[in-house]
C-alpha cells in the first residue's frame, strides 16, 4: 500500500511537469498508467471517471483525483491531486516574476511560443489518443465531432452537450 | 477578481499568459499566481490553490460514491459513455482553438504535426514527444519571435 502510493505520486509528479497544456494533454499518459502499466482501474472504470470528471463543475484534473480515489481511497484521491499540482506550483512559483520581469523582449516571445505549440500538439494528440480508447462506436466519434463543431461555431455553454452525450447514452445509442 | 479588482485585467492577462506556459493544470498554476500576488506569498498561494479544489473535490468524490452503488446499470454506463465521448470532442476543441492562433506563423505548424505524428502514429511516450519537439519548437519560435 505504502509502496503503490508512493509510486502513484512520483509518476503522476514526472508526467505533470512535462505536461504543456495541462491534463488535457496527460490524459493519455494516465490512461496507460493506471490502466496498462499499473491496473489500478480498467478500462471502462477509466472512461465512466473521466466522464464524471467532465460532468463535474471544476478544474479538468478531478480525472486524476478519481482514479487515486479508487486505487488508495482518500489518501489516494488527495495524494494524486497533489501530485498533478505541485512540480508546476513550485515552478510557477518562482518563474512568474523571473518572466513577468524578463526585459529581452525576444527571449521571452521565444519561450511563449514554443510552449504554446507544443501545448497545441500535445492537446490535439492526446484528444486523438483518448478517442481512440474511449470511443466504442461509431456514434460515439459521431458524438465527439459534433461536440467539436458546436464549440468552435456556438456560443452556447458546452453544458447543453454534456446533456445531450448523457441523454444519448443513457437511450443506448453510445 | 472583478468584484474586489485585486488586480486589472491587463495585469490578468499578462499573469494568465506565463501560467499557460508552464506544463501542468493551468488553473491550479494561476491561482498560485494571483494569489502569491495579492495574499502574501507562499500562504497565499496555498489559501487560493485551497480554495480552488477543496469544493470540487468533495463532489466529485461524492459522484464517486454514487457511481459506486449505480454505475453497474446499463443505463448508468451508457450515460457516462455519452458525457465522456462529448468531453473528448470539448479537449479537442480547445486543442483546435489553440490551433487558430498558431496559424499567423506557418512553420510552426510543422511543430505541431510533428509531435501529433510521433504520439498518434509511432506511439511515443510524452517525454520523448516533448524532447523531440522542444528543440525545433524553440528554433522556430526565436525566429517567429522576430
Amino acid at each position: 500500500m505504502m509502496i503503490g502510493l508512493l509510486g502513484l505520486f512520483v509518476k503522476l509528479s514526472l508526467f505533470s511537469l512535462i505536461a504543456f497544456g495541462g491534463v488535457n494533454a496527460l490524459l493519455p499518459t494516465l490512461y496507460d498508467i493506471s490502466v496498462n502499466q499499473e491496473k489500478w482501474i480498467d478500462a471502462d472504470t477509466f472512461i465512466h471517471y473521466f466522464a464524471i470528471a467532465q460532468a463535474a463543475p471544476g478544474p479538468n484534473l478531478l480525472t486524476v483525483t478519481l482514479i487515486g480515489w479508487n486505487a488508495f481511497g482518500l489518501t489516494g484521491a488527495l495524494l494524486a491531486t497533489l501530485a498533478v499540482c505541485w512540480p508546476s506550483c513550485i515552478l510557477i512559483f518562482y518563474l512568474q516574476r523571473v518572466l513577468t520581469n524578463l526585459r529581452h523582449i525576444r527571449w521571452k516571445k521565444t519561450i511563449e511560443y514554443s510552449a504554446g505549440a507544443l501545448a497545441v500538439g500535445l492537446v490535439l494528440a492526446s484528444a486523438w489518443q483518448i478517442a481512440e480508447r474511449i470511443n466504442g462506436n461509431a456514434m460515439a466519434y459521431a458524438l465527439t465531432i459534433f461536440s467539436i463543431v458546436f464549440v468552435l461555431v456556438s456560443r452556447k455553454h458546452p453544458l447543453y452537450l454534456i446533456g445531450l452525450g448523457a441523454l444519448l447514452g443513457i437511450l443506448g445509442f453510445v | 477578481m472583478e468584484q474586489k479588482q485585486w488586480l486589472s485585467s491587463q495585469e490578468f492577462n499578462a499573469i494568465l499568459g506565463v501560467c499557460q506556459l508552464v506544463p501542468g493544470p493551468n488553473i491550479v498554476n494561476l491561482a498560485v499566481c494571483v494569489g502569491q500576488r495579492f495574499g502574501g506569498g507562499i500562504r497565499g498561494a496555498f489559501a487560493a490553490v485551497g480554495g480552488l479544489m477543496i469544493a470540487p473535490m468533495t463532489v466529485v468524490i461524492l459522484l464517486a460514491l454514487l457511481y459506486d452503488h449505480y454505475g453497474q446499470f446499463e443505463q448508468v454506463q451508457g450515460m457516462l459513455r455519452g458525457i465522456s465521448a462529448v468531453g473528448v470532442g470539448l479537449i479537442a476543441a480547445t486543442g483546435f482553438k489553440m490551433l487558430k492562433e498558431e496559424l499567423s506563423y506557418y512553420p510552426m505548424l510543422i511543430v505541431i504535426a510533428l509531435s501529433i505524428v510521433m504520439a498518434t502514429v509511432f506511439h511515443l511516450a510524452l517525454g520523448w514527444v516533448v524532447t523531440l519537439t522542444l528543440p525545433l519548437a524553440l528554433l522556430f519560435a526565436w525566429n517567429k519571435a522576430k
